[in-house]
């Protein structure tokens, strides 16, 4: 577990050298802010049930705030190893694979997320009420927000991997970040905050796991759902994580007997 | 001696995609793709025993990295077997790669953007090195590379010799037993490649680590070992000692002459004039059974010389003509 936790360690120290391209990276998050606040805003006219203006403004801050883990990525290293060849270090290794690429991707997405949430998390904090970001409804609801929250990162780990599968399959990262991002952001909330898509939609988006990365945590956050809803939703998201896990370390043994290295 | 690696009947096969060309080739091949089987090892055996080191040569595309691969446990073969260590590389790959250190000379295995030392530390973590003999190992190599001033750099600072330095190291850290390069001096200046040299071969006598090297420079294997394997076209064409090899294709040997007056045609049995001017002259013979001194003292007696020099196939010619023999 020590090697793994080390792998964790050197991605998130690796990640976080990087200040200029946070500080660009909240910036710009600042800046889409603002937009989707009134682009939603203009969605929202007569109002949603259930959902306030209040509560989108502090959902769209939140999604800003987390950025850096609300999309799915295939780590950095993990692509540009499978383009040029450096995999082959991976393998000669005594490290279970999927775990080395799981640990260092988890490393790097909480670096670059540390590094951001906090001045967007302020700015928000201190802007004219319309535009405000809220406080959680509840010191509850905000413990469970946290929950949600890291098991989200983890369901995004979980499915970055799927991607590191596709990128295997097809040698091109942009290919299998792409699919898999339309996926999560159309069915996990980050292009249209969930509760503004039609009821029928969301009955059964409930229960994907793509909406347990970032939609989950936000809402309990806001307080969209009661206490009782969202143990069970952290439940189901547990049991997508474990799910999730499973699936995709038997995908990677099964495409890694027909790896073919690269070049030279 | 034992064999630490047996390789039987290894075959690996790649299936690949065939474009075709032009536009209308592209479009085609989007409905309907024709593959093509390439055959890159065929039934290559050999064995390689203990503490030796052994160098793997052959052309470009010979199946040298594909074979480095199959050792390394990274590639599955298509059928055959193989036993190093008393493992099946593919088989038990995470108990297996423990004994084992590669460097790909075109590729890194440390960390991009941290320190040398503290890509070092986590491979202590990975291989589960004691604290006592990590410190050891590292002191010990940081002394022979002379490395003490670029564990604090990150790996992206560094020089290419630099960097290889370090990649060594890192392959070495948890002492294993078997250690494969993988084209190891590839771009290195002549200073750096002789420090790799020496280190090779040090590394070698103090741990007795089994060492198979590819390289495309031959003073490389000349300067290391006895023993090649030479591969072309998937097959393994030679196997034994260099020397031998040397012996057979690297008998020609050229003599210039220089003469105190001018050039006097001479005509000698086994020897032809390759060229002249006016008083130098370049000998040339092929055959092994006439001697350098006997030329000289001959020619000497006959004709006041002012200097010669005797020069012999370089390595890098007899590998030529091997490649040309075996059709390669």
């Amino acid at each position: 577990m020590g090697s793994y936790f080390g792998l964790f360690k050197m991605h998130f120290k690796g990640e976080i050298q990087y200040r200029a391209k946070a500080i660009s990276g909240a910036l710009t998050q600042f800046f889409w802010g603002v937009m989707y606040i009134y682009l939603y805003s203009a969605f929202m006219g007569r109002g949603i049930e259930g959902f306030s203006t209040a509560q989108m403004v502090t959902y769209v801050w939140l999604g800003q705030a987390f950025f850096a883990m609300r999309f799915v990525n295939v780590p950095k290293n993990v692509c540009t190893q499978i383009e040029n060849g450096d995999i082959c270090y991976n393998f000669v290794r005594p490290l279970n694979l999927y775990n080395q690429w799981y640990f260092s991707y988890i490393g790097s997405t909480l670096a670059s997320t540390l590094l951001r949430f906090i001045p967007i998390i302020v700015v928000a904090s201190i802007l004219p009420a319309s535009m405000r970001l809220s406080l959680p409804v509840s010191l509850p609801a905000f413990l469970l927000f946290l929950i949600a929250l890291i098991i989200g990162m983890l369901i995004n780990g979980a499915i970055s991997m799927f991607a590191v599968y596709l990128t295997f399959i097809t040698l091109s990262t942009r290919g299998s970040t792409g699919i898999v991002n339309v996926v999560v952001g159309l069915l996990g909330g980050v292009y249209l905050p969930l509760p503004m898509l039609p009821q029928a939609l969301q009955n059964v988006l409930n229960y994907m796991p793509f909406r347990c990365i970032s939609d989950l945590p936000f809402r309990i956050y806001i307080g969209n759902m009661d206490i009782k809803t969202a143990l069970v939703q952290i439940l189901i998201s547990l049991a997508w994580l474990i799910a999730l896990i499973i699936i995709g370390k038997l995908l990677l043994k099964s495409s890694l007997k027909k790896t073919v290295i690269q070049g030279g | 001696m034992t064999k630490i690696i047996e390789f039987s009947g290894i075959c690996k096969d790649f299936k690949i995609p065939l474009k075709s060309k032009g536009f209308w080739g592209g479009v085609k091949s989007l409905f309907k793709r024709q593959h093509k089987i390439i055959h890159a090892l065929k039934d290559v055996s050999f064995s390689i025993e203990e503490g030796d080191i052994v160098g793997y040569i052959g052309p470009n595309g010979a199946g040298k990295s594909t074979t480095i691969k199959i050792m390394s446990g990274i590639l599955t073969p298509t059928s055959g077997d193989c036993k190093i260590d008393g493992f099946t590389p593919w088989k038990n790959r995470k108990k297996y790669v423990k004994n084992i250190g590669v460097v790909f000379g075109q590729r890194s295995q440390l960390w991009w953007d941290v320190p040398i030392k503290d890509s070092f530390l986590l491979l202590k973590d990975i291989y589960k090195i004691p604290t006592e003999e990590f410190n050891e190992t590292l002191a010990l190599l940081t002394k022979v590379l002379n490395l003490t001033d670029l564990l604090d750099c990150p790996l992206r600072q560094l020089s290419l010799g630099q960097k290889m330095k370090c990649e060594l190291a890192g392959a070495l850290l948890h002492k294993p037993k078997i250690l494969f390069l993988d084209e190891p001096t590839i771009g290195l200046d002549a200073v750096t490649k002789l420090a790799v040299r020496d280190f090779i071969k040090y590394i070698n006598r103090t741990w007795h680590t089994t060492i198979i090297l590819t390289t495309h420079d031959m003073s490389d294997v000349d300067a290391l070992t006895n023993k090649i394997i030479l591969i072309g076209k998937g097959q393994i064409l030679y196997n034994g000692s260099f020397a031998e090899i040397k012996h057979k294709y690297g008998t020609a040997k050229t003599i210039t002459v220089e003469f105190a007056k001018e050039y006097p045609q001479v005509e000698l049995e086994g020897y032809e004039v390759v060229s002249h001017n006016k008083n130098t002259a370049v000998f040339k013979t092929d055959n092994k059974e006439f001697n350098t001194r006997d030329f000289i003292n001959h020619i000497s007696e006959k004709y006041e010389l002012v200097d010669f020099s005797v020069d012999m196939v370089s390595v890098d010619e007899i590998l030529a003509k091997l490649y040309t023999e075996y059709d390669i």
